[in-house]
């Protein structure tokens, strides 16, 4: 059985006996998992390729309804209501918990354009606010000094690592109140990788965070929480400073002393 | 003989024999296109631009006719076909997907894309010009239209597929309705792509002839009604080089000459686009 220790912050997720099976398999690809997402921490998901860790995450912006015959069963409640209901109201739900992609996602617009993009879907039109947002969104992003001289050049012209600030600045420009990060790094060098982290470790002041990442030193490194997954299961969630030390779970320990995976 | 020099030997014949095709292949084009420019620019005049079809024997005689009527047809088929074929590809590329309907009108389309072109002329004359009771414009248009449709929304379709997926996962990930999605982030990325199909599109049907017999026919004169039969530089072209007067077949080779350049620069610049795309 899986151990899933209680969190002490309040929760801002709460994953209750929750499923995940991809349309066309009989099998579930994410099986009978509960855990809390403790709210402004970190929480990292590792385990080993098709663990279901990626699965998970996308299920919480619902990211798999973009293609039909995916099905949840169970609840995720957020904000007091289960957000994998039918009549949810995406559009919504997206704006409240953003995402980072494992490439960089740069649109074919300008860099600006690119910032300003979320907050114009919410009908922001106003030149000086909306101008002002993005200075501040690219600020928090640690893009601004490299930028803030050509903001109207197209955003493809940047490096990956820049590329993946912009699409941080341009998720947090709205103000979620999650962010789940998938693989954010995985595309990028060392140095943008250790500006990646350290600019996750600033946003939890304000927003609650969920990394998927299989890089397990990126996972001790930033997280408060880490879950380790294991063929679709959640093996074990615990607080990451004990769990990397003293992991209760034999799984756990064999992967991450690198007996597998 | 070594086994080496053998190989070698037969690398060099290869070699030659390749190398020969090719510029067989090559030299005929560029014989056409040497052919068109000397008869071509020699029948070009400022008379050709000013003036409508005349009998044979007068000084005064030109293209201005077949011009705007192929115009007012390519343009109006261009008008009806661009939006058409775009809608089209992208239900195909963001709605139908892979879907049995998708899935078959994409069929459907590659086989029309490949039907001779004098058979869509005759099925425009047994469904417009036969009820109608003449030849007009509107039916050469529609004929064109029906000829540039496929081809636009292959094209469409193909390159809203280039767009990786990931680029709209992030647009739905800040909360955009698909529509917005498609319009403001995969046209976008596809811009150049569905150019390059529009432009590819026109110029095939800019030297369509056959379906023009059966459906806009000819005019001597200019006629700017699309409800009455209507010139363009193809059958104009084709009526003046079959006739045994040596001014009108001067006419037709500058017709030729007009219509090559037109094409070849349409195709030249749906080339320059997808470069410009690949480069960055």
């Amino acid at each position: 059985m899986a151990t899933i220790i209680d969190i002490t912050e309040e929760s801002v997720l709460q994953v209750k006996d929750f499923e995940f099976t991809y349309a066309g398999n009989d099998a579930p690809s994410v099986h009978k998992t509960t855990m809390p997402i403790a709210k402004n921490s970190i929480t990292a998901l590792i385990g080993p390729s098709g663990c279901g860790k990626t699965t998970l995450l996308r299920c919480f912006n619902r990211m798999h309804d973009l293609y039909p015959g995916n099905k949840y069963d169970g609840d995720i409640m957020f904000k007091g209501r289960n957000i994998l209901q039918a009549k949810e109201d995406l559009i919504n739900l997206r704006i409240q918990i953003g995402m980072i992609f494992q490439k960089p996602t740069a649109f074919p617009m300008s860099i600006f354009d690119n910032v300003a993009y979320g907050m114009r879907l919410q009908g922001l039109k106003n030149k000086t606010e909306l101008g002002d947002r993005v200075e501040k969104a690219l600020k928090d992003a640690a893009i601004w000094k490299e930028v803030k001289d050509r903001l109207k050049a197209d955003a493809n012209g940047l490096s990956g690592g820049q590329q993946q600030r912009l699409c941080i600045a341009r998720a947090i420009a709205v103000e979620p109140e999650v962010l789940l990060f998938d693989e954010p790094t995985s595309a990028l060098d060392p140095i943008s990788t250790s500006g990646i982290e350290e600019l996750v470790v600033e946003l939890k002041d304000r927003m609650s965070i969920i990394i998927v990442t299989h890089n397990m030193q990126q996972a001790a490194r930033v997280s408060d929480y880490t879950g380790f997954m294991y063929l679709g299961d959640l093996i074990e969630l615990g607080r990451t400073e004990e769990m990397f030390v003293t992991p209760k779970e034999k799984l756990t320990e064999e992967y991450i002393t690198g007996k597998f995976g | 003989m070594t086994h080496t020099t053998k190989r070698i030997i037969m690398n060099n014949i290869i070699m030659t024999l390749s190398t020969i095709s090719a510029i067989i292949g090559i030299g005929f084009l560029f014989w056409i296109l040497g052919v068109l420019v000397i008869n071509g620019v020699d029948a070009l005049s400022w008379t050709i631009f000013s003036e409508v079809g005349a009998p044979p024997g007068y000084a005064e005689s030109g293209l201005k006719h077949a011009l705007i009527g192929q115009l007012l047809i390519v343009g109006l088929a261009t008008v009806v076909g661009v939006p058409l074929g775009i809608l089209a590809g992208t239900y195909l590329s963001e709605y139908g997907q892979k879907s049995k309907l998708a899935e078959t009108i994409r069929d459907i389309s590659d086989i029309m894309m490949s039907a001779p072109s004098i058979v869509i002329g005759a099925f425009v004359y047994a469904v417009v010009v036969a009820p109608m009771g003449h030849f007009s414009g509107w039916a050469g248009s529609i004929a064109l239209t029906i000829i540039m449709l496929p081809i636009i929304l292959r094209t469409t379709d193909d390159m809203l597929n280039l767009v990786p997926s990931t680029l709209r996962e992030a647009a739905f990930a800040l909360g955009a309705p698909k529509y917005k999605v498609i319009i403001q982030v995969v046209y976008r990325g596809a811009k150049a792509g569905i150019l390059t199909g529009i432009l590819l599109g026109v110029a095939r049907v800019a030297g369509e002839t056959a379906p023009l017999l059966f459906t806009s026919f000819n005019d001597n004169f200019l006629n700017t009604d699309m409800n009455e039969p209507m010139a363009s530089l193809t059958v104009t072209m084709y009526n003046y080089a079959t006739s045994p007067y040596e001014d009108w077949q001067k006419l037709g080779w500058a017709a030729a000459f007009i219509l090559s350049m037109f094409i070849l620069t349409l195709n030249i610049l749906g080339r320059l686009f997808l470069l410009k795309k690949k480069g960055r």
